[in-house]
C-alpha cells in the first residue's frame, strides 16, 4: 500500500537540480545522486522493496538536496527511510559502535587517558581498519576525563536561584568531549541572569539515523521527549541546544522522520545562538570586551537546513574588534559518523578540500562553526583551531578559563 | 531580527533587487525556497524580441516608447524607459564584478541557437553564446561543426542539425556533427540516467581531462571554422575553460543551451549570489514565507516555515516569487490564488481562455500573462482596494506581460526588481529607517 502521508517523491519534476548540488554526487560516481536515489526509485520500491540499491549506502545525510530542491521533495528523508527499511541490510559491528556515542563516550571518558593515547597509535588503526571498517587515516575525538553531566550535578542548587531558567540539551559531544564548552553555556547564562537545567537526555539519535537504526532512534526521541518534557512542564521553557545536529534531531527529525508526538515541547527548542541573539534583542547586549580575531565562520549543512544561520552570524557581528570572514556555504564532508567509514574516507576529504583550500587562503586566526563533526573534519585537514560560537562569546564576556589559543586540536 | 528589506524570492529579479538595495548599504535578506527558475533557462536575456504582431524587434530600445505606449499596464510601462535601461545596464556590470561577461550587440538584439535548432531575439549573452567576435567568426566560416558527448542526452544533434536549415541564418552552410565518446575518461560511471550537464561540466573543469575532450573535438570537426558544443563547458570554472578549450582547438567555439539543469543559467544564479554575498547580504535558503504581518496598512515583517514564532521584520518587503512553475502563483480546481500575501490578482476567469490548443503556438497562452496587479509604484493591492506601500513586486509575479510570446522574461525581472530596489532606497533615506 502507498503511504499517502508521504507521496512527497512524486512532486518531483526531475529537475536534477538537487543532484547539481549533492556533495557527494560531486566528487563520486559511486552515488548516483539524490535525485536517483530517492524520488525516482522511491516509485519503483514501492512496487518492489527489492529493488534497493546498494549506492544508498554513499548518501551522508547532509541534506543539501532538501535545501535546493524547488518542488518542497522532502529527498533526504526518503533515502534515510529506504536505506533503514532494507529488508536485506546487516547491521556491522562498526556501524553498531559508531552510532553508539552515548555508550562509547561513558567508556571513553572513564578511561580517556588511555583511548586518547591509543587511539594515536598507527598499528591499532589499522588493525581497526582491518576489523572494523574505520578508516585508519581518520584521527579520531580525545574524550574529557570527566563528563558534563558530572559536573552539572553539582550545579542544580546554584541554577534553582534563579528567576528565569532553561533547559540544556548539551548532547554527547558537550558531555563526553568537551564539557569546557558546556561549562561556558552555563557561565553565558548565568551572566544573563538565566539558571540552567540539565536533564537524563541520552543521544539525540542522529548517529542512529545515520546508521540506519531507526528503532533505537525512535527509543531515544521517546526518552527524550518524555524528560524536555518534565523539565519544562507547562512552561514555555526554551530548550536550547549548542550542537546543530542535536538541534535538527530534536526540531526536525523526531516528528518529520521519526513520526513522534513531538506537540509538548514544540516551538521551545533553540539552537542557543538564536536564543542568545533574541535575549539580547529584547533585553539589551551585555558589555562585550573586543576581540581583535580574524575569525572564518563555517556554516554547518543541518543548521542551513534549518535555517539558523542569520541568528549565528549576527550574534558574532555584536562583538566588537571581531573580523568575521565568511566561507562560501559548502559541505565539510565529515557528516557525523559517515567520514569515519573506511569506504567513505577519501569521499569525505574530496567533498571538504574546497573548504579547506577557502580557510587555508583565508589564514584566519580561528575558524568558528556551530557543529562538533565539521570541528574535527577541519581541525583534521587545516592547521587552524575551531571554535564554537559561544566559546568566543564567553570570552567576550570576560568569562573564566575561556579559549586557550593554541591549546591541542582534535585527535592528531 | 530586522532588515531594511526583506526579498521573498532569489531569482533574477529577488537578486537584482536585493544586490542593489545591499550596494546601497541597506541591511538586506533573501528568502529562498529551494533553487530558482535559472536553473532551467538559457542564460541569455531577453528585453524585447517580438512586438505585437509577431514580428521581430531588432533595436528593442527603438520599439520600447511605442511598446509602453501600446501596453500602459505593462510592468515596462511601470519602470519606464530610463529604469528599463539603467537596469540592464546595471545588470551587466554586476556580473562583470564577478568575472561573468555579458555581451549585446550595440543596443540591438542578437540571435542565439536553442536547444531545438531554432533561434530566437535575445539581448544579452554570454560571451560563449554570443559576442561581436563569434559573430564575424560565424559569417567569415561557410563551414560550421555541431559537437555533443556520447550518452549525453540532454542535448540532441540530430534534432538541432534537422532545424538548421529551416533557419535563414544557416542556409547554405556546410553542417558537421559528431559525437565525443567521453568513456575513456569515466572513472566509474555507474548510472548513464545521471550524466548531466553537470558531469560534463565537471569533467571539462579538470585540465587534463579537458585536453583529451579538446583532441576528439578537433578530429570530429575536420576544417569547420567554428565549433558549436552544448553549454557544459564549466560551471564556476567557465572562463578558464572556455579560453583553453578555444586555444586547444584553435578555432572559436560557440555555447548552445542544453535542457535543464542549465549551466548557462547556473552561472548567472551563482555570480549574483556570490555579488549579493560580497556587499553582505544575507540569503536565507530553503525556507518559505508562510504570511506577512501587517500593521496599519504597512508590511512589519514576515513569518517562515524554519523561522517559526519569530517575526523577520522589514522596512520593505519584496515578492519575487515567480509565477506558477516557482510556486508564486497556485492554480488549482477554485481558481488562482498568491500564496504568500493573498494578494488582488489579475486574471481571466473563463478557465477555457486560459491556454490554446498547441504547446508551441506563437502566441503563446493567456495565463502568462496572469498575475499580481500593482500601481505604478509596483504595490500591490490589499483586498480592501488599498496599496500596500512598503510591498513590491517584481519579475513573473507581476500581471500584464507574456514572457513567451514578447520575449521579455528576463528583462522584465530584471527591470522591475531595480525598480523597486530603487523605490526602497529613495523611501529608506526619506524615512531614515536604515538599521545601525
Amino acid at each position: 500500500m502507498i503511504n499517502l502521508d508521504n507521496i512527497s517523491f512524486d512532486h518531483c519534476i526531475k529537475c536534477t537540480v538537487c543532484t547539481v548540488y549533492c556533495p557527494v554526487a560531486r566528487v563520486t560516481h559511486l552515488y548516483p545522486g539524490p535525485k536517483f536515489s530517492g524520488p525516482d526509485t522511491e516509485r519503483l520500491r514501492i512496487k518492489n522493496p527489492d529493488l534497493l540499491d546498494d549506492s544508498l549506502k554513499y548518501c551522508s545525510n547532509c541534506k543539501r538536496c532538501e535545501i535546493v530542491c524547488p518542488s518542497d521533495v522532502n529527498i533526504a528523508d526518503i533515502i534515510r527511510l529506504a536505506s533503514a527499511n532494507n529488508p536485506k541490510r546487516k547491521l556491522s559491528l562498526r556501524d553498531l559502535i559508531l552510532s553508539s556515542t552515548d555508550l562509547i563516550g561513558q567508556v571513553a571518558t572513564r578511561t580517556a587517558v588511555i583511548v586518547n593515547w591509543t587511539m594515536k597509535l598507527s598499528p591499532l588503526r589499522r588493525l581497526m581498519q582491518l576489523i572494523l571498517g574505520l578508516s585508519h587515516e581518520r584521527a579520531f575525538p580525545q574524550y574529557a576525563s570527566s563528563s558534563f553531566s558530572k559536573w552539572a550535578v553539582g550545579l542544580i542548587q546554584t541554577q534553582e536561584t534563579y528567576p528565569e531558567k532553561v533547559v540544556y540539551f548539551h548532547g554527547c559531544y558537550v558531555n563526553y568531549n568537551d564539557p569546557d564548552l558546556g561549562k561556558s553555556v552555563v557561565q553565558v547564562l548565568n551572566r544573563l541572569n538565566i539558571g540552567v537545567v540539565t536533564t537524563a537526555e541520552k543521544c539525540c539519535g542522529i548517529p542512529l539515523i545515520s546508521n540506519n537504526r531507526l528503532e533505537e532512534a525512535k527509543k531515544h526521541a521517546r526518552h527524550n521527549i518524555d524528560v524536555l518534557k518534565k523539565a519544562v512542564g507547562d512552561s514555555d521553557m526554551k530548550i536550547v541546544l549548542t550542537s546543530s545536529s542535536c538541534c535538527l534531531a530534536l526540531d526536525h527529525e523526531y516528528e518529520n522522520l521519526l513520526e513522534m508526538d513531538t506537540t509538548s515541547i514544540q516551538g521551545q527548542i533553540e539552537l542557543i545562538t538564536k536564543f542568545l541573539y533574541e535575549a539580547f534583542e529584547q533585553e539589551e547586549t551585555p558589555s562585550l570586551k573586543p576581540l581583535n580575531l580574524t575569525v572564518a565562520y563555517h556554516a554547518p549543512c543541518h543548521l542551513e537546513r534549518m535555517g539558523g544561520v542569520v541568528y549565528t552570524v549576527e550574534l558574532l557581528k555584536k562583538i566588537p574588534g571581531l573580523n568575521l570572514r565568511f566561507l562560501h556555504s559548502e559541505c565539510c564532508g565529515i557528516s557525523g559518523t559517515y567520514g569515519f567509514k573506511e569506504e567513505n574516507y577519501a569521499i569525505s576529504q574530496a567533498i571538504g578540500q574546497n573548504l579547506f583550500d577557502q580557510i587555508n587562503d583565508l589564514k584566519p586566526d580561528l575558524v568558528v562553526t556551530d557543529c562538533e563533526t565539521c570541528k574535527w573534519q577541519i581541525e583534521f585537514n587545516t592547521a587552524y583551531q575551531v571554535v564554537h560560537p559561544i566559546t568566543l562569546l564567553a570570552k567576550a564576556m570576560g568569562c573564566q578559563n575561556i579559549l586557550k589559543t593554541g591549546e591541542k586540536k582534535t585527535g592528531s | 531580527m530586522r532588515f531594511d528589506s526583506i526579498i521573498i524570492g532569489g531569482g533574477i529579479a529577488g537578486l537584482t533587487c536585493a544586490i542593489r538595495c545591499a550596494e546601497e548599504g541597506l541591511s538586506c535578506a533573501v528568502i529562498s525556497s529551494g533553487m530558482s527558475a535559472l536553473h532551467f533557462a538559457s542564460g541569455s536575456i531577453d528585453l524585447l524580441g517580438r512586438f505585437p504582431g509577431d514580428s521581430v524587434v531588432t533595436d528593442p530600445f527603438e520599439r520600447i516608447p511605442e511598446f509602453i505606449n501600446l501596453n500602459p499596464d505593462h510592468p515596462y510601462s511601470r519602470c519606464g524607459e530610463k529604469a528599463i535601461a539603467d537596469s540592464l545596464h546595471y545588470f551587466a556590470d554586476q556580473l562583470q564584478q564577478q568575472s561573468l561577461q555579458l555581451c549585446d550587440n550595440g543596443r540591438r538584439n542578437h540571435f542565439h541557437l536553442t536547444t531545438y535548432g531554432t533561434l530566437t531575439p535575445t539581448y544579452l549573452s554570454q560571451k560563449s553564446v554570443y559576442s561581436p567576435d563569434l559573430e564575424k567568426a560565424f559569417f567569415e566560416n561557410q563551414k560550421i561543426a555541431l559537437i555533443s558527448f556520447e550518452g549525453f542526452r540532454d542535448f540532441h544533434v540530430p534534432l538541432i542539425s534537422a532545424n538548421l536549415p529551416g533557419q535563414t541564418l544557416f542556409q547554405n552552410r556546410q553542417v558537421t556533427t559528431g559525437t565525443v565518446d567521453l568513456s575513456p575518461l569515466i572513472r566509474s560511471l555507474k548510472n548513464p540516467h545521471e550524466f548531466r550537464s553537470i558531469d560534463i561540466s565537471r569533467m571539462l573543469e579538470t585540465d587534463e581531462d579537458l585536453q583529451k575532450i579538446a583532441d576528439s573535438i578537433n578530429e570530429l570537426a575536420g576544417d569547420a571554422g567554428i565549433i558549436g558544443l552544448p553549454a557544459c563547458l564549466g560551471f564556476i570554472h567557465h572562463n578558464h575553460v572556455y579560453e583553453k578549450l578555444q586555444g586547444l582547438v584553435g578555432r572559436p567555439v560557440y555555447e548552445i543551451p542544453t535542457l535543464p539543469p542549465s549551466i548557462l543559467g547556473m552561472r548567472l544564479d551563482h555570480a549574483l549570489k556570490t555579488r549579493f554575498s560580497n556587499l553582505g547580504g544575507v540569503f536565507i535558503a530553503g525556507d518559505k514565507v508562510v504570511r506577512g504581518e501587517m500593521q496599519s496598512e504597512r508590511m512589519i515583517g514576515v513569518y517562515t516555515e524554519n523561522h517559526g514564532k519569530t517575526l523577520l521584520k522589514a522596512g520593505s518587503v519584496v515578492l519575487a516569487t515567480g509565477s506558477f512553475f516557482s510556486g508564486g502563483l497556485i492554480s488549482n480546481s477554485a481558481g488562482i490564488r498568491e500564496p504568500v500575501f493573498n494578494l488582488d490578482l489579475a486574471y481571466e476567469k473563463d478557465r477555457k481562455q486560459w491556454a490554446g490548443g498547441l504547446f508551441f503556438q506563437p502566441e503563446s497562452h493567456q495565463f502568462l500573462e496572469f498575475g499580481v496587479k500593482t500601481n505604478e509604484r509596483l504595490n500591490p493591492f490589499d483586498h480592501s482596494g488599498h496599496p500596500i506601500d512598503n510591498l513590491y513586486c517584481a519579475g513573473a509575479i507581476l500581471a500584464g506581460y507574456n514572457p513567451i510570446r514578447e520575449g521579455s522574461g528576463g528583462g522584465v525581472a530584471i527591470s522591475t526588481g531595480y525598480y523597486a530596489a530603487e523605490k526602497i532606497i529613495s523611501r529608506t533615506a526619506s524615512t531614515g529607517a536604515a538599521t545601525p
